[in-house]
């Protein structure tokens, strides 16, 4: 019993030694930043007049940036943004992991180029898609006026330039969830689709009964990731409208960065940022749930 | 005591001899500077002098933001990265008052007669030189040659904003953008809207820094800005430099580092007029955006640093730099007469950088642009004018109390 209960605690004692090393380095690159940015939104901490003369302010940073209409508007327009990106992304991808799987010939090829978006950097992109959609020179422009069609200023307007960022975001992500899905997709056993036919279940009725349930954990993953993911969204912003106009395209991340980043207030951003982990935190422990059950 | 005088004056001429032949091979300097043209202007006598003196150069161009960001973040550093940076002028008060930049003075530099007097005010803190007028970027008028000919126009007919708008009514009729405003971020329409204030007598802060947004000036201006959008359009730089040279568009304001005309081009700028109306009373309406180069404080080849700083500073180099693009601070270079024969609009931007206006120099600006951008886009998309510059100027006055 005596020996059972040393070679229990021996082996507990070995478990911990191996661990130690990964918390060290996760607690040094995980917490200590997380840590600092929270001890840091307490202050005034300005980058240019240093830490020494930092003062603890409580909780002025946040009163502050609650209270601040910017920091309204862009907390909004993300988690308006979000919500439309991840469901769009969700439901094209799934689509598209649907019917490529579908597909008698030709998958490998169709795998390959519908994954090229994503192989693409987000400042990529958002040249391309300001080139593509300049009033000027942009080819989207020269077509709808061949076609006789109207013409849109796509990224100065305040009635078109939120939702063309939300077509670039969405089309580059689809087949970050595509590759998921249909990975996942592979792994159903064919004899659920081969009783479903049986009992006479369509083309739509074999998804919705066994492809979508079987799917579930690796939906509800995918959701949290990209969540997450479009939470930050920042250099499309940046690039393509520098949050404007007037505003209706300021994220979280184009705030802090104008307004902690660029005038190095970093205790009035590393407040901001709390903020924003928080909310990615409230909003993705709902897939997390969703997958653990 | 003889000897001891001897002594001492031969030690010094030893001295002055090192130093004078003081060897740098083999050192190495990294150069922050802006993207784009101005960079670009400079490469050629950065090349030049990398093998003269047989050094190495490292030089990172970046954006905007970017290069503030570095120039600040690194000046926390006892041994900074970079030896000679541009400095927007706007960035002046938040870098001399946090020590960021060497005293250029103290380290022997000084002006000479043949520099824009008016371009070294920023430049300076007091008495101390900080910085050197490298790039004369200052607000003109982009224009297109044969649409304000359709108007009726010739370039140095146009004296008023009541011009500018009889063109832009007259190219709006004939179908086309009859003038062009910078969207994007607050910094970019802030900017392109302080011409229009100016000429109307107004400014964006009174003698004390304090917001001067509400007031009949500054509305009357944004009226008038607001009218002329009304006639042509909103767009990002490349945009309005593409549609004032294709002949899309007619007239906008603009910055000489965006665009390098030649005699033959389809556009070309002129001075932004002085007056609101023709019969308007005079003002300063250019607004400097001078790219100036200095030395951070931290930087461990100041001696170095230094000796490019000149270097590139000094008249050939400026006058040569024009080839690539370059808008050299000296009278040499913008009155030199072959220059004037390729490049005329250099008349416009030397008459330009003599009465230019500089931005406020308050550490805040960064915030106060994207204030004042973020709520005259608002109006300018469909908002109360009234409303939004009332809010501004609340919000910009509680900025500048902090």
């Amino acid at each position: 019993m005596a020996s059972t209960q040393r070679k229990k605690t021996a082996a507990h004692g070995f478990a911990l030694k191996m661990i130690t090393p990964t918390v060290v380095i996760l607690a040094v690159l995980t917490l200590y930043p997380l840590i600092f940015t929270l001890i840091y939104s307490f202050t005034n901490y300005n980058y240019l007049q240093g830490a020494d003369r930092a003062k603890f302010i409580a909780l002025d940073n946040y009163v502050k940036i609650l209270k601040n209409n910017y920091f309204r508007r862009a907390m909004w327009n993300t988690i308006r943004f979000t919500v439309l990106a991840v469901f769009f992304e969700m439901l094209f991808g799934l689509l598209l992991a649907i019917f490529i799987k579908s597909l008698r010939w030709g998958q490998k090829i169709m795998r390959t180029l519908v994954l090229l978006p994503y192989l693409l950097p987000a400042v990529t992109v958002a040249l391309s898609f300001r080139m593509m959609l300049s009033q000027n020179y942009g080819i989207v422009n020269q077509v709808l006026t061949a076609m006789h069609l109207p013409v849109y200023n796509w990224f100065m307007d305040k009635h078109t330039a939120f939702n063309s960022i939300l077509l670039i975001d969405i089309w580059q992500n689809v087949p970050f969830v595509f590759l998921l899905l249909y990975a996942s997709m592979l792994s159903i056993p064919k004899d659920q689709y081969e009783a479903a036919m049986v009992d006479g279940a369509g083309w739509i009725r074999q998804h919705f009964y066994v492809t979508i349930p079987n799917l579930g954990p690796s939906l509800a993953l995918c959701a949290m990731l990209r969540v997450i993911d479009t939470f930050r969204l920042f250099e499309k912003v940046n690039i393509l409208t520098g949050g404007g106009p007037a505003g209706t395209t300021s994220t979280i991340t184009q705030f802090l960065y104008n307004n902690g980043i660029k005038s190095l207030k970093f205790g009035y951003g590393s407040a901001g940022a709390i903020i924003m982990t928080i909310l990615v935190l409230i909003f993705s422990s709902i897939y997390v749930k969703k997958a653990v059950s | 005591m003889k000897k001891k005088v001897v002594a001492a004056t031969l030690l010094g001429a030893a001295m002055a001899m090192t130093v004078a032949s003081v060897s740098f091979a083999g050192d190495k300097l990294t150069l922050v500077l802006r993207g784009g043209s101005y960079a670009d202007s400079m490469q050629p006598a950065i090349d030049q002098f990398a093998k003269d003196n047989d050094v190495e150069i490292e030089v990172l161009p970046l954006e905007f933001d970017d290069l503030h960001s570095k120039i600040a973040l690194d000046a926390a550093n006892k041994e900074g990265a970079y030896d000679l940076c541009m400095v927007d002028g706007s960035w002046m008060a938040e870098f001399t008052q946090n020590n960021v930049l060497a005293n250029l003075s103290e380290l022997g530099y000084s002006f000479d007669d043949d520099i824009i007097p008016a371009t070294t005010a920023i430049c300076k803190n007091g008495d101390d030189i900080y910085l050197a007028p490298y790039f004369g970027n200052v607000t003109v008028l982009l224009y297109n040659k044969q649409l304000v000919e359709d108007a009726g126009y010739k370039p140095e007919d146009i004296d008023s904003f009541a011009d500018l708008k009889d063109i832009a009514q007259k190219t709006h009729d004939a179908g086309k953008n009859g003038f062009l405003i910078r969207g994007g971020s607050g910094d970019n329409i802030v900017s392109d809207f302080i011409p229009h204030l100016l000429a109307y007598g107004g400014w964006v802060v009174d003698d004390n820094n304090q917001p001067t947004v509400d007031t009949d000036e500054f509305k009357a201006a944004f009226t008038e800005y607001q009218d002329l959008f009304a006639l042509g359009d909103t767009m990002d730089k490349d945009d309005i430099v593409a549609a004032i040279d294709n002949g899309d568009a007619a007239l906008a304001i603009g910055w000489p580092g965006w665009y390098v005309p030649t005699e033959d081009s389809n556009g070309g700028y002129i001075p932004i007029p002085t007056k609101a109306t023709d019969d308007g009373e005079e003002y300063k309406t250019s607004m400097y955006g001078t790219w100036t180069i200095g030395i951070p404080a931290n930087s461990t080849h100041k001696d170095l640093a230094l000796k490019l700083l000149e270097y590139v500073m000094s008249p050939e180099v400026q006058l040569a730099s024009v080839e690539n693009g370059g808008v050299p601070c000296r009278y040499s270079c913008l009155q030199n007469e072959d220059v004037l024969a390729k490049y005329p609009q250099y008349e416009a931007v030397c008459k330009a950088l003599e009465n230019g206006v500089y931005r406020p120099v308050i550490s805040q600006w960064a915030q106060f642009t994207e204030i004042l951008g973020t709520e005259m886009d608002g109006v300018l998309q469909g908002g109360d004018m009234n409303d939004g510059l009332a809010s501004a100027q609340e919000q910009l006055t509680e900025l500048m109390s902090e």
